[in-house]
């Protein structure tokens, strides 16, 4: 938090005014820093919140269910999917979604460690898969949010790390901001571009803070995750980082790779049903199917947890192995198992989905105005930096444009080109910044071709899947595209800013 | 009847918030009984949350509403002011000029992502070995205090001027932490 807010206080401050300004400084040079890195990890973080309805968009003709799944529904399912998983050669791990509060589809999924070869299907009510998943675009906005499509551990490590600075900047924005209680609810519009920036950074930032620590934090041990525990494993594993993991994530399937018949997954149902009736199935992950060594890690939830369910582990013979104690356990095991629901808002249906968007777009928008207060400061001290006001103001409304013009590239072409269409788009974005006069040209002009391809792109969805689409998520997504079309033309429209 | 509790635990938190914006907006003499009211109003929303659907998911959705119910606070009371105006400059306290050059950038940057890297996880690591506690807890513990280590130390290495003592500390508290770490380790062997 800085700039307007942190007037010079009348009697004896809170915060030596020392202290406050190298606070100032470290948060400035820190967001600055990674202000552009933050920026795209917080814009499709808050994307990603919605991925499995951006999903249901771009195949908006597979079946939902809404009611609950039958024990032949299940069992088909877990039959189905390791036939196909044979028939894909890659048999070695199933994973089952169940329709529930995160996504109303029946989704049925296997993956080969060896080969990489992997499948994704959705199921019916009856458990037989009948078509496979096509989302590129959403597969590409999760990989840009979870590795930024960098080679996955460096890529997940470094949003891990932009995790972090976000985290040290909301610290350093807190000590920063001696009067938060004096100006909680100041809000100027108009006027002066640096104090209508400072004051809406301040109160996002202010009150929304909960929220942005809960996801920079959670977000940062995401993506570190991989490194403290190599670290930890050489301390205390010799430096087996799977047996360290297996500590926190349950047992693993041996090595025995003798054929095994698959596990009757609703015995085990039944089973921690009979302790807990109110179990409702949430997701069945099979290691090494079908083999002597498999280990079955089974899904279930009871109401009032974070967690998107409890872990309960079985042989495949049936043997109970105990649970990971995500619901009930000790108060490391839960905040294991609220790590992900937290980060991505999946633990409470689409109205908290709805406020994680919320909060989402406005930590957004505190990193942007970051930097144009910084810029704003420039300018009124009469030390300008129009080329940085250029590269930010492209940077920030390319990002929209790139995400829009990769959407509408994925829906116009049958393989998958969003990432290509992205790079290009963020590359034109940047060279903007060279050739166009002034930031607020650029940020006009990217507003403008931003909301021109989500008309396009809503076009484009309705005559493909008008005839054929049964998932109301389709029209929804599109009223949803629509609101931002129309809002990004109708500030194009509005009186220029600076950026 | 959840849905009732709900919607009355936010009621109580929006309430909590708007009394404090009035508080805010009233001269210093009438407004701490209206701050403290406000607070207790939003402490009791926290807790009729709580009762509603527990304390885990409670506390959480309360949380939520908090920043939406304050986020429209904030919007309502918002200052429309003429384009042409400007504002008072003199009121708003600077960030400290220093003086830098690239060498001092590269060691601030060195000091705030690499040596208060290794310094976090030291210190995470060190807990989540030889922390009394149960297994999941002290690694969980150890894990959640990573990043709020690096970065509250990233923050003050950025923050303060003097490279040398920042240096100290964080190398010093490498050095025990990775000795707590590793010892038990190292004694076997």
């Amino acid at each position: 938090m800085n700039d307007a807010s942190v007037r010079q206080p009348k009697k004896r401050a809170f915060l030596p005014p020392d202290f406050v300004k190298a606070m100032l400084a470290g948060h400035s040079a820190l967001g600055l820093a990674f202000a552009a890195l933050i920026y795209i990890v917080c814009l499709s973080g808050t994307l990603t919140v919605f991925l499995y309805e951006f999903q249901r968009w771009e195949q908006p003709d597979l079946p939902i269910i809404a009611t609950r799944l039958t024990d032949e529904a299940v069992t088909a399912a877990v039959e189905g999917g390791y036939r196909q998983a044979i028939a894909d050669k890659s048999d070695h791990d199933i994973f089952i979604v169940a329709p529930g509060r995160i996504t109303p589809r029946f989704g049925v999924s296997y993956h080969d460690h060896d080969s990489g070869a992997d499948g994704k299907w959705v199921a019916d009510a009856d458990g037989k898969l009948v078509a496979r998943i096509k989302a590129p675009w959403t597969d590409f906005l999760t990989a840009l949010h979870i590795n930024l499509h960098l080679p996955r551990t460096w890529g997940i490590f470094l949003v891990g790390l932009t995790g972090v600075t976000l985290l040290s900047s909301l610290i350093s924005g807190l000590l920063a901001h001696p009067r938060i209680f004096k100006d909680a609810f100041a809000l100027r519009w108009g006027g002066s571009k640096r104090l209508q920036d400072a004051d809406l950074h301040n109160r996002l930032g202010v009150w929304g803070l909960p929220f942005h620590i809960a996801v920079s934090l959670t977000g940062a041990l995401l993506g570190l995750s991989t490194l403290i525990v190599g670290v930890l494993a050489l301390a205390a594993y010799d430096g087996d980082s799977e047996k360290a993991f297996s500590m926190l994530l349950g047992p693993r399937p041996t090595e025995e790779e003798t054929a095994a018949p698959l596990p009757d997954v609703v015995a085990m149902m039944r089973h921690v049903r009979a302790d807990k009736p109110d179990a409702e199935l949430v997701s069945i992950f099979m290691q090494h199917a079908a083999k002597t060594g498999q280990v079955v890690t089974l899904g279930m939830r009871t109401p009032g947890h974070l967690a998107m369910s409890e872990a309960y582990y079985f042989k495949g013979d049936g043997t109970p192995l105990g649970n990971g104690g995500l619901e009930g356990g000790s108060f490391g095991q839960q905040i294991l198992g609220a790590i992900q629901p937290l980060h991505f808002g999946w633990f409470g249906g689409m109205t908290v989905k709805v406020v994680y968007g919320v909060l989402g777009l406005a930590l957004t928008i505190v990193t942007y105005t970051g930097v144009t207060i910084w810029l704003a400061r420039r300018r009124d001290k009469g030390r300008p930096a129009p080329r940085w006001e250029r590269i930010w103001a492209a940077v920030a409304w390319g990002q929209p444009f790139a995400l829009a013009a990769a959407a509408l590239g994925s829906l116009l072409v049958s393989r998958d080109v969003s990432l290509a269409v992205y790079l290009a788009a963020v590359a034109i974005s940047l060279l903007s910044a060279f050739a166009v006069s002034s930031a607020a040209a650029i940020s006009r002009l990217f507003r403008l071709a931003g909301s021109v391809v989500l008309l396009a792109i809503i076009g484009i969805h309705a005559y493909v899947w008008l005839p054929r689409a049964t998932d109301p998520m389709a029209w929804y997504v599109d009223a949803f595209l629509l609101i931002a079309a129309v809002t990004g033309l109708l500030s194009a429209r509005a009186r220029p800013s600076r950026l | 009847m959840a849905l009732i509790s709900v919607i009355a635990a936010t009621v109580l938190l929006a309430m909590g918030v708007g009394v404090l914006a009035v508080s805010w907006r009233r001269p210093r003499q009438s407004k701490v009984h209206l701050a403290l009211g406000g607070w207790f109003l939003i402490v009791a929303g926290f807790i009729a949350f709580g009762h509603a659907l527990g304390a885990e998911v409670g506390i959480t959705y309360g949380a939520l509403a908090l920043s939406c119910v304050a986020y429209a606070i904030v919007a309502c009371g918002v200052e429309l002011r003429n384009s042409r105006a400007r504002a008072v400059r003199e009121a708003a306290l600077e960030p400290e000029e220093r003086a830098t050059n690239w060498r001092r950038g590269i060691a601030k940057s060195l000091l705030a992502i690499v040596l208060a890297g290794i310094a976090s996880i030291g210190v995470g690591v060190a807990i989540a070995v030889a922390m009394p506690l149960a297994v999941y807890d002290r690694i969980m513990l150890g894990g959640i205090l990573v990043p709020v280590l690096w970065g509250g130390g990233m923050a003050w290495t950025l923050s303060d001027a003097k490279l040398l003592r920042a240096t100290i500390v964080l190398v010093a508290v490498s050095l025990v932490s990775y000795a707590i770490a590793f010892l038990p380790k190292v004694v076997a062997s």
